[in-house]
C-alpha cells in the first residue's frame, strides 16, 4: 500500500479530511443536480432564483436550515434524539474510507475493506432507529420499525451480491478488486450473467438500504408525514438529508468499484485521469439511480419484504454459486 | 352500453327500461364498522394512530382514527367536520340569486358543477326554461371540468403512492400542467380561474369568446395525445399495479347501500350515469359512453376515471362544434337580489359531477331565500365507505384507498 | 321519475297516498316501510336529510314545532326514484334506517347534528360536523346565525 507523507496515520488524516471535504461540497452540488435533473423531468426549470442557473441554492438552503428554529419535543429522548443526526452523517461517511478514488488514493486500503463496508452499511439502521424511537412519536416509531426490518431484509442480498466480486477477484480489498478489472474486464460485463446480475441485485438492494424510492418506506411522506424525520426541524433535519445523499453517493462508488471496473479506463494511468473517470462512472450511475428514482412509485413495506426474501435472495444465492462455478472452470484451464 | 338519449326520451318510462341491468348483488362479507377496539384480542396492545386532520395525504383535512396491530388496521374511523363552514344555513339566509358563488368553494376542484347542480335545482323549482345554447356551454363546461378534475385526482393520487420526492410528484406535475390549460380556458370564458360564477338561473352568465372553440379542440387533442404517457407512467409500472390490485375492494350491493356514486360506483360494475338516466342540460344530445369496470378495487377506479377523461374529451369536442346560435338567458335579466321568487314547493336536483351524483334538494316556502337547501355532496358518500373498507389494510393502503375514493373534504364538510 | 311499483305498495300494504313528494310515513311504521323499498329493488341510498318547522298558529289550531325528515331511495336497474318522508313532533325519535342501507349511518348522523331529530336504533349516533360539546343545531329555523360559540379548540 502507497502510503503518502510517511506515516500511515497522517495519510490518513490529510486524505481523510480532504475526501470528505470535498465529498460534502459535492454532495451539496448533487443535490441541486438532483432538482435541477427533477425539474427537467417534470416540465419545469428547477431552482433558478440563487446565483447563475441556481447555482448558489445550495449555499442558501444551508443557511436557511442553520437560521430555522431548532426544536427538540419535551417527550423526546434527548440524547437519542440529538445524537441521531449527527450519527446518520457520520455512518455514511464511515464507508469513504475503503474507497479507492484512483490508483493509490485511498484513506485505508483495508484487507477486508468489503466487509468493512458492509459493515458500515448496515451501521446506518442504528440512526434511523435512534431517531425512530427517540422521537416519541407514533409516525417516526413506524418509521424506525420499518427501517429495522428493511436494513436486515436487503443487508442479505446486498452481501451475496458483493460477494461475487470477491470471489471473481479473489480478495476482498477493494484496491485488488479493481486491479482484477483492468483493461476492461469489468465484472458487469464479464463473466456474463453472474457479473451484470450481481450488479443489478446490488443496486436494488442498496437502494432500499438507502431508503430510496421505489423503497423509500421508512420515510414515505405520504404516508408516515415524514417518518423518522417527521419531529426533526432546522439543520438536524438537513444532517438526515445530507446523510442519504452522501450514503447514495457511496453506494454509486462503491458499485461502480465494484462492478464498472473503479478508476480503470482507457488512457495512461495517470492519478487526474484515473479521477477523471472514477468521477464519470460515478456520476452516470448517479443519474442513473435519479432517473429510477424520479420515475417510480413505492412499494409497499410487506411488497417489499416479498420481493427481498423471495427474489432477491435466491437469487443472490444463485449468482455466488454461478460465479464460483465460474472460477473453477477458469482455473481448470477455461479462458478468462 | 352505448345508447343514444333524445330529448323525447328521458321523460318516458320506455326509456329507463332501456338501461342495461344492473345486477342485484348479495350481501358480501362486510367489516364491522362498530367493532369495540378494546374488545380485541392479540399480541400486545392496539396502537391508536391519529391520521390528520394534518397530514399530507388525507385530501385536506379528513382525520382518521386508526386502530393498528402493528401496521394493520383493526378498526377505522374517519372525523369529519374540519371544514366545516354551514354552507346549508348560509343558503338559507342568502337568497337564491346570491347562492351560486356559495357553492363554488365546495368542491373547490370542480366548480362549474356545483354552480350547476344548485341552479338547475333553483330552475325546477322556478319551472325556468333553458335555451339550447346555454345548455350546450353548461354541458361543455361540466365535461372540461370532468377532464380538470380528474387530472388533478390523478396526479395527487400518483402523489399519495409515489411521494412527494419521487416518480409521483412527476407524474403530479405532468397532471397538473395539463390542467393548467383547461384553466386558461375556463379563465377565457369566465375571467376566473377557480371559482367561475358561470352558471346562473336561467341560463349561463357568459357566452362563448371569439375563437374559444378552436382553442378548447387543440387542449382536447394535446390533452388526448397525452393521456397514454401518464397510463404507460403509471398503469404500465408493475409497481403501480401490485400497490392498486386487490386493494380496497368494495362489493356492488354495499357502494349501492351506502350511496357511493359516479366513477366510485361505476369501478362496481354497477352500469348507472345520472347523464343517461336522467339526462340534463344537452346529455339528451349527445351519446354518452360511461365508462365501466367490475373489480370494485383501487385499479378499477383508476381505470374508470382515465376513460372518464377520454369520453368527456369526445363529449366536449363533438359538442363544441354545434352549439347552436340564440340567447343564453331563458329568463329576463336578474338585476335585484330577491328576483327569483320560485313558488312554494320542493326539488330535487342530481348530476354527474366528477366524483359522482352531486344533488340538490331544495324547498321553497314563496320567499326570494330558500326555506332549506341540503346538497348531497358525493364525497361524502365516498368517505362513509372508509370504515368497511380500511380494516385489515396496512397504512400504504390506506392512503391509496382514501386518494382512490377521489374525496375533497370542502365538499364533504360544507 | 317516481317508481310506481312501490307507490302501490305504499297504498296496499301501508295505506298511504304518494304525491310529488312521496307518502308521509308514519313512524312506527318507517322501518317496515323502508324494508319493504329494500325487497323491492330500491338498493341505492341517495339522502336522508331533515328540516325543521318552527310551531305555526293556523287560524285557530295551533300546529306544534316538527321535524320533516326525508328520505330518497333509487332503484339503479330500472332507473326508478321513490321519496318518503316521515314527520315527528319535536323531541320524538325516528327509527333508525341504518340497519337496511348501511349508508344511512351517517346520512343521520349528519341530519341529527345540523337538524336535531333524534334516531332511535342508530348504532353510533354522534355529531359529524360540528364538536362533540356543540350546542344546538344550527339548521333549526330558529337558530340565530350569530348564535355565539365556544371558540374552536
Amino acid at each position: 500500500m502507497n502510503v503518502l507523507f510517511g506515516s500511515p496515520a497522517l495519510h490518513a488524516l490529510v486524505l481523510g479530511v480532504g475526501i470528505v471535504s470535498a465529498l460534502l461540497g459535492v454532495t451539496s452540488y448533487f443535490i441541486w443536480f438532483e432538482r435541477k435533473f427533477a425539474g427537467r423531468m417534470q416540465s419545469r426549470i428547477g431552482p433558478k432564483h440563487v446565483g447563475p442557473y441556481g447555482l448558489l441554492q445550495p449555499i442558501a438552503d444551508a443557511f436557511k436550515l442553520l437560521i430555522k428554529a431548532d426544536i427538540t419535543p419535551d417527550t423526546a429522548d434527548r440524547a437519542l434524539f440529538n445524537l441521531a443526526p449527527l450519527l446518520a452523517v457520520c455512518v455514511a461517511l464511515l464507508s469513504l474510507a475503503v474507497l479507492p478514488l484512483a490508483s493509490g488514493l485511498v484513506i485505508a486500503d483495508l484487507d477486508v475493506g468489503v466487509l468493512f463496508f458492509l459493515a458500515a452499511g448496515a451501521l446506518t439502521v442504528v440512526p434511523t432507529w435512534m431517531a425512530g424511537w427517540g422521537s416519541n412519536n407514533k409516525y417516526a416509531l413506524l418509521g424506525g420499525m420499518r427501517a429495522i426490518a428493511q436494513s436486515v431484509a436487503y443487508g442479505v442480498p446486498l452481501v451475496l451480491a458483493a460477494l461475487v466480486p470477491v470471489i471473481l477477484s479473489g480478495s476482498m480489498k477493494l484496491s485488488d478488486i479493481v486491479a482484477a478489472q483492468a483493461g476492461g474486464h469489468w465484472f458487469a460485463l464479464w463473466p456474463p450473467g453472474p457479473g451484470l446480475g450481481a450488479g443489478v441485485l446490488f443496486v436494488l438492494a442498496s437502494l432500499a438500504e438507502g431508503n430510496r424510492i421505489p423503497f423509500d418506506i421508512p420515510e414515505a411522506e405520504s404516508e408516515l408525514v415524514s417518518g423518522i424525520s417527521t419531529e426533526y426541524t432546522g439543520m438536524k433535519f438537513g444532517m438526515f438529508y445530507l446523510g442519504e445523499y452522501v450514503h447514495s453517493l457511496v453506494v454509486a462508488a462503491l458499485f461502480v468499484t465494484l462492478f464498472l471496473g473503479g478508476y480503470d479506463g482507457p488512457g495512461p494511468d495517470v492519478l487526474a485521469l484515473q479521477l477523471l473517470w472514477f468521477v464519470l462512472k460515478v456520476s452516470l450511475v448517479s443519474v442513473l439511480l435519479l432517473w429510477v428514482r424520479w420515475s417510480y412509485v413505492r412499494l409497499r413495506s410487506d411488497q417489499l419484504m416479498t420481493l427481498c426474501w423471495k427474489y432477491l435472495l435466491p437469487s443472490g444465492l444463485l449468482l455466488v454459486a454461478a460465479s464460483a462455478v465460474w472460477v473453477w472452470w477458469t482455473e481448470q484451464g477455461g479462458s478468462r | 352500453m352505448a345508447m343514444s338519449a333524445h330529448a323525447t326520451a328521458h321523460t318516458s318510462q320506455a326509456k329507463a327500461a332501456e338501461l342495461p341491468r344492473v345486477p342485484t348483488p348479495a350481501i358480501g362479507p362486510r367489516a364491522n364498522p362498530y367493532l369495540d377496539a378494546d374488545s380485541f384480542e392479540g399480541e400486545g396492545d392496539l396502537m391508536v394512530l391519529n391520521m390528520g386532520p394534518q397530514h399530507p395525504s388525507t385530501h385536506g383535512v379528513l382525520r382518521l382514527k386508526l386502530w393498528l396491530d402493528g401496521e394493520v388496521v383493526i378498526k377505522a374511523v374517519p372525523y369529519l367536520g374540519y371544514l366545516h363552514r354551514g354552507v346549508e344555513k348560509l343558503l338559507e339566509k342568502l337568497s337564491y340569486v346570491q347562492s351560486t358563488p356559495i357553492v363554488d368553494k365546495n368542491d373547490y376542484v370542480a366548480s362549474m358543477t356545483n354552480e350547476l347542480a344548485l341552479v338547475m335545482a333553483f330552475e325546477k323549482l322556478e319551472g325556468c326554461e333553458v335555451p339550447r345554447r346555454a345548455r350546450y356551454l353548461r354541458t361543455i363546461c361540466a365535461e372540461m371540468q370532468r377532464v380538470a378534475s380528474h387530472l388533478l385526482w390523478l396526479g395527487t393520487f400518483a402523489l399519495d403512492m409515489g411521494g412527494a420526492l419521487g416518480g409521483g410528484t412527476t407524474a403530479f406535475m405532468y397532471c397538473l400542467r395539463e390542467r393548467e390549460r383547461i384553466l386558461d380556458l375556463f379563465e377565457e370564458l369566465t375571467g376566473a380561474r377557480f371559482h367561475y360564477h358561470m352558471m346562473q338561473i336561467g341560463g349561463v352568465r357568459h357566452d362563448l369568446p371569439v375563437g374559444w372553440d378552436v382553442h378548447m379542440k387543440q387542449v382536447a387533442a394535446d390533452i388526448r395525445a397525452r393521456i397514454p404517457e401518464y397510463e404507460s407512467m403509471l398503469s404500465a409500472n408493475p409497481i403501480f399495479r401490485s400497490r392498486t390490485k386487490g386493494i380496497g375492494r368494495i362489493d356492488a350491493r354495499l357502494a349501492m347501500e351506502l350511496g357511493l356514486s359516479g366513477p366510485n360506483l361505476r369501478a362496481c360494475g354497477v352500469d348507472f350515469d345520472l347523464r343517461r338516466s336522467q339526462p340534463y342540460a344537452a346529455y339528451d344530445e349527445i351519446e354518452v359512453h360511461s365508462a365501466l369496470a367490475y373489480e370494485g378495487d383501487v385499479y378499477a377506479r383508476y381505470q374508470v376515471r382515465v376513460a372518464e377523461m377520454y369520453e368527456s374529451l369526445r363529449i366536449a369536442t363533438a359538442l363544441v362544434d354545434g352549439v347552436p346560435a340564440g340567447p343564453i338567458m331563458g329568463r329576463k335579466p336578474i338585476e335585484t337580489v330577491n328576483a327569483v321568487k320560485p313558488p312554494a314547493g320542493e326539488a330535487y336536483v342530481a348530476i354527474d359531477s366528477p366524483r359522482g351524483e352531486l344533488g340538490c334538494w331544495v324547498v321553497s316556502d314563496g320567499s326570494p331565500r330558500p326555506y332549506r337547501c341540503k346538497l348531497r355532496p358525493p364525497s361524502y358518500h365516498a368517505l362513509a365507505a372508509l370504515p368497511y373498507l380500511l380494516p385489515g389494510t396496512t397504512i400504504p393502503d390506506v392512503v391509496v384507498i382514501l386518494g382512490s375514493l377521489d374525496p375533497i373534504m370542502g365538499e364533504a364538510d360544507r | 321519475m317516481i317508481g310506481q311499483d312501490v307507490a302501490q305498495i305504499a297504498h296496499e300494504r301501508f295505506g298511504l297516498e304518494s304525491g310529488e313528494l312521496g307518502p308521509s310515513v308514519p313512524r312506527e311504521r318507517l322501518l317496515e316501510f323502508a324494508s319493504a323499498l329494500c325487497e323491492a329493488g330500491y338498493l341505492y341510498l341517495v339522502y336522508i336529510s331533515a328540516m325543521h318547522h318552527p310551531a305555526t298558529k293556523n287560524g285557530e289550531a295551533e300546529v306544534p314545532a316538527r321535524y320533516t325528515v326525508v328520505y330518497r331511495v333509487r332503484d339503479l336497474a330500472r332507473g326508478l326514484e321513490f321519496p318518503f318522508r316521515c314527520e315527528v313532533p319535536l323531541g320524538t325519535g325516528v327509527p333508525s334506517v341504518a340497519s337496511v342501507w348501511a349508508g344511512a349511518d351517517w346520512q343521520e348522523r349528519e341530519a341529527y347534528d345540523l337538524v336535531g331529530p333524534v334516531f332511535e336504533g342508530h348504532p353510533d349516533l354522534r355529531r359529524i360536523m360540528l364538536p362533540e360539546d356543540w350546542e344546538g343545531h344550527p339548521l333549526h329555523r330558529d337558530y340565530a346565525i350569530n348564535t355565539p360559540h365556544h371558540p374552536w379548540r
